[in-house]
């Protein structure tokens, strides 16, 4: 058996004031363009059973539009593979808070889909020998927690639920607010064929056979720090997951992205006078692969005084605003180092730092060149602390 | 009973000292009457006078007794009575004979100058010379008493209490004790049982607060220490004079592992009357992983062994954790270390990278391994991946309470590993000064067997060793019973401030610790009956023995008896057990209901929260962490959905 598992399409997300030609926000725009790139997708694919784990919608309350589309985009799949059950998960994001809000997910269930919004609901496909426990994000937060445990009467045992794994994503803040918390104990993972899960917005491994999709673009929270996540899981990019039962073979499908996030080269902007750090912003911005037009982009300069800051060129910074789609020029402030002993704010020094103060001022032979000496010293240590670093692992 | 008036006695016998038998200021000897009430232990009063040693006052201990007559050599007596032993009777004059006894000098008054003892009448020793005797009256007066009733001195009829110093018997001046005699007589236990129980009750207030740890390691022993035991007249007489009431502990808590179905508790106490007091002692991986080095054994303890528990611990478990190979993992159970370490060893199997991971070499990680999954395999019902941790509860201590961690059948592994932690976690907090309770008795059966004089040195005798050595200062008591003293670790012992012997073997004293000790003494000691000892204490310069009173508490053999254990439940009624012990609405076939083909580790697991969350409702809390179950339902069947006709306006 194969299926497809997505999550977190987040239609309706809207992001930035660019608008579409016909008026309707850029952002929105891409994100319904993604879902449509993943349906075409699945439908190559062509798999016997697709979930749809969890925050269909950006808000309880969608647009209009993204109403419109996913019954279009629902309908496609339906035409298309008309075996294969669709199962909708209601995420956070679709959840009312109150019951007479009700929900639009709903509407779907005329086009055949299965629908989980508030109640869990075990749906066995008889002709697949499958069952799938559909959790909401309702069901995980309320009193009547269900057992995420899958029962005897068919082969393959399938889990799908909205929720988040305690640890994960804190690092970078890419771990959604709000989320249901689930753990690995209630999960089970050993007794479930395959646990679909939704919520962090990065495709994900948790077991072998317990996996995150992610989000189909590059949404809150956190975009930015989504992509390092990506990079530290050694998967680049959006798109969705198929799995083949039993055994649990998990496939990433990526999804040629509708935008890129282009993350220039960070500066170091200490000692640079305005007229410098202009010239280095121009030079990334001229530099960056794909070319900024369009893309979603950030420029991250460290060191940058107030001062400094203000005296940029401001008519080049608008300029770049207007050939991305967005332009984040993200000037951080010097770190406050410590000058008297305690009570001051600041931070320690780095090794390398101490090391580089303190052969900066020892006692040398006339004859030694100290510049040369003080960056023979540090670059030892620095050396020293990335082999410890790469031997430790972790 | 001892006179307490002003009315003084006439001597039973006076100091002699000839240039063979000197009297010296440590050791003196006098004579009595052939009818004397002394024997070997009695103290007594001897009384200066004349010049010099007028005023002068000297208690002593008997240590040894002669008697012989003016009869030149046994010859001469086989002579007199013509060789037939019934003449010997027809003698027309009885030969004087003489009873002359060797004492030990207690103290002196005045201290100074120390001189010989004085050639004085020999009285015995009143209440308040007993006192005197063994420098109590430096700790049972003032505004701040420090005296524990350890028990009666008895002579001849007459008996005066005996008083330990708190600040020497639980710290901070000296501390622990140490017990000795032979198994079978029920002493030992006995003996600490009353001990604790005075304790408890004249622990001196500006002291602050007191609580006791028992480890019961055989039997049914420390079982029952809630339950009222049978006392004869002759016990509520000595309970009366050393002023502790004839009761049971008020306060004792009972911790047990489950056995290996993790709902039945592993101890003997569970008759259905007293089951419900008896808390679960469960952990999981962080609890034992802190104290990996207890499951290493002598050819295991090596730094590298060390070196990767300890980066186990502080960069595997409770950490999401990438393993080098894609895998992302984040451990809390044993379970999921197991996956680890399978997805380690698959790993650099496949990836052909040699034999070592993270700088640690495959040979340490499959020890180690072997190790952790050795005690989750054997210790099944301590060590568990089911739910939260149940443990003593730290921080929380009560004064005056007993806690009794019963791991009499529980793996020798284990027991170690309880023993390790419990103490390693009582000093931690004795050290932060949050346990709850100022000092903490900790009592140890067997000190033999943890704590050996030769043998390997395991992380339990180091433990026992740091308590004797350090403990003191932290108010970390040992209190430590073993049947031969000479064969328990040298430290353990030589730190112990009170030393008490209960009746010992002959081999045993034959040994070189006890050369200190007369013959006569140690013939008593051969030959002590049950309830009385001898005692060593910093404030006493020679042992002195004490009767005490049988303890009030059911003892274990008498316990079993009367509340016989109960048989193994069956899973489902022992879970519903626990729940009716946690609220007492709580309807059986509810819970059996509700537990019906669900699998017992989820029960297990929800068990535990409950016990854990101890919440007013246990039914609907265990419900609801066991989660409801989804009724399976079939698919609607899907009519097929036609093509749709293109919308007049796109959407996006």
């Amino acid at each position: 058996m194969k299926l497809a598992h997505l999550a977190d399409l987040h239609l309706g997300f809207r992001q930035y004031d660019r608008q579409t030609p016909r008026g309707g926000n850029q952002r929105e725009a891409d994100v319904a363009e993604a879902f449509r790139r993943a349906v075409d997708d699945v439908l190559a694919q062509r798999p016997d059973l697709i979930l749809l784990v969890g925050d269909i919608f950006h808000s309880v309350r969608p647009t209009n539009a993204a109403i419109l589309f996913c019954f279009r985009e629902l309908q496609r799949l339906r035409v298309g593979l008309p075996d294969a059950p669709i199962v909708v998960v209601a995420g956070n994001h679709d959840t009312p808070r109150s019951t007479e809000t009700g929900t639009i997910l709903r509407l779907y269930e005329a086009l055949g889909v299965e629908i989980a919004v508030e109640q869990p609901r075990r749906i066995v496909f008889s002709r697949l020998d499958c069952s799938v426990l559909a959790v909401p994000h309702q069901a995980l937060i309320g009193d009547d927690r269900p057992a995420l445990r899958p029962e005897r009467g068919t082969r393959f045992n399938v889990l799908a639920t909205h929720g988040q794994l305690p640890g994960l994503g804190e690092e970078r803040g890419t771990m959604e607010y709000g989320g249901a918390l689930v753990t690995r104990e209630t999960l089970a993972p050993a007794q479930w064929d395959y646990v679909a899960l939704g919520h962090y917005h990065v495709a994900h491994q948790v077991e072998p056979n317990v996996w995150y999709a992610g989000s189909l673009e590059y949404i809150s929270p956190n975009p930015w720090g989504q992509l390092q996540d990506e990079q530290d899981g050694g998967r680049a990019g959006k798109g969705y997951l198929v799995a083949e039962l039993p055994g649990s073979r998990v496939t990433f499908r990526s999804i040629s992205p509708v935008r890129r996030h282009v993350e220039l080269p960070p500066i170091e902007g200490k000692g640079l006078t305005p007229k410098e750090l202009d010239e280095r912003i121009a030079a990334a911005v001229a530099g960056a692969k794909p070319a900024i037009d369009d893309q979603i982009v950030r420029q991250l300069v460290f060191d940058v005084s107030r001062a400094t800051a203000r005296d940029l060129d401001h008519a080049a910074i608008r300029a770049y605003k207007a050939r991305a789609l967005h332009f984040q020029l993200d000037l951080r402030r010097p770190e406050v180092h410590r000058v008297e002993a305690s009570g001051a704010p600041g931070r320690r020094q780095t090794l390398p730092e101490t090391v580089r103060e303190f052969l900066e001022h020892r006692p040398l032979d006339a004859d030694l060149d100290r510049a040369e000496f003080v960056r023979l010293g540090v670059e030892y240590v620095a050396q020293v602390g990335q082999e410890g670093e790469g031997e430790g692992g972790a | 009973m001892i006179d307490k008036a002003s009315f003084q006695p006439p001597p039973i016998g006076r100091v002699v000292a000839t240039e063979q038998k000197p009297a010296t200021p440590h050791q003196f000897h006098f004579w009595t009457a052939n009818e004397t009430s002394i024997g070997i232990g009695a103290i007594v009063r001897v009384e200066g006078f004349g010049a010099g040693d007028s005023g002068r006052v000297v208690y002593g201990v008997v240590t040894d007794g002669f008697a012989y007559s003016d009869l030149a050599t046994p010859l001469h007596d086989v002579v007199g009575a013509e060789g037939d032993p019934a003449r010997a009777a027809e003698h027309p004059t009885v030969r004087q004979e003489i009873r002359l006894w060797t004492a030990a000098v207690l103290r002196q008054r005045p201290e100074e100058p120390l001189q010989p003892v004085p050639l004085g009448a020999v009285h015995v020793a009143s209440d308040v010379d007993v006192a005197q005797a063994l420098r109590m009256d430096a700790y049972l007066g003032g505004e701040q008493p420090t005296a524990i009733p350890v028990g009666l001195y008895t002579s001849g009829g007459l008996e005066a209490p005996v008083y330990l110093d708190a600040d020497f018997l639980l710290g901070p001046e000296a501390a622990h004790l140490n017990i000795s005699g032979v198994s079978g007589l029920a002493t030992k236990t006995s003996a600490v049982e009353f001990l604790l129980a005075s304790i408890f009750q004249h622990f001196p207030p500006h002291k602050g607060r007191v609580a006791a740890v028992c480890f019961n390691v055989k039997g049914p022993d420390l079982c029952f220490l809630d339950q009222p035991g049978a006392l004869e007249d002759e016990d509520r007489r000595r309970y009366e004079r050393l002023a502790v009431q004839a009761q049971p502990f008020e306060r004792v808590r009972y911790y047990a592992p489950f056995k290996a179905d993790g709902v039945n508790l592993n101890t003997l106490r569970t008759h259905p009357d007293l089951v419900g007091d008896v808390e679960p002692l469960v952990w999981g991986l962080r609890e034992v992983l802190d104290y990996a080095e207890v499951l290493l054994n002598r050819d295991d303890i090596d730094a590298k062994a060390d070196a990767f528990i300890d980066f186990l611990a502080d960069r595997v478990v409770d950490k999401e954790f990438d393993d080098g190979f894609g895998g992302a993992h984040r451990v809390v159970t044993f379970a999921d270390l197991e996956r680890l370490f399978r997805s380690i060893f698959d790993g650099l199997e496949l990836a052909g990278r040699g034999d070592t991971w993270r700088t640690h070499h495959i040979a340490t990680i499959r020890k180690v391994r072997n190790r952790l999954s050795n005690i989750s395999t054997r210790c099944k019902g301590l060590v568990t991946d089911d739910g939260p941790s149940s443990d003593l509860p730290w921080g929380r201590f009560e004064d005056r309470a007993v806690y009794v961690v019963d791991v009499a059948n529980v793996d020798p592994l284990g027991q170690d590993l309880v023993f390790a932690r419990a103490v390693s976690k009582l000093r931690e907090h004795l050290e932060r000064r949050d346990l709850g309770v100022d000092a903490v008795v900790v009592f140890v059966d067997e000190l033999n067997k943890y704590a050996p004089g030769d043998g390997p040195d395991t992380y339990v005798k180091k433990m026992l060793l740091d308590i004797s050595e350090r403990g003191r200062y932290l108010g970390l008591v040992l209190f430590g019973a073993e049947q031969f003293r000479s064969q328990v670790h040298r430290r353990v012992v030589g730190n112990a401030g009170t030393i008490v012997f209960g009746r010992m073997d002959s081999d045993e004293l034959a040994t070189p610790g006890y050369q200190v000790l007369s013959p006569a003494t140690k013939i008593k000691l051969a030959t002590l009956p049950i309830g009385e000892l001898m005692v060593r204490h910093p404030h006493f310069t020679q042992p002195i023995f004490v009767r005490f009173p049988r303890p009030g508490v059911l003892r274990g053999r008498d316990g079993v008896e009367r509340f016989p254990p109960a048989a193994d439940l069956p899973f489902e009624d022992a879970v519903v057990r626990q729940l009716v012990k946690l609220d007492r609405r709580v309807r059986p076939n509810q819970v059996k209901d509700l537990i019906a083909d669900r699998r017992e580790e989820d029960v297990r697991r929800a068990l535990a929260h409950t016990r854990q969350a101890r919440p007013q409702d246990a039914f609907a809390h265990f419900k609801k962490h066991l989660g409801g179950r989804v009724a399976a339902v079939p698919a609607a069947a899907r009519e097929s959905v036609a093509p749709l006709n293109r919308i007049s306006d796109e959407p996006y």
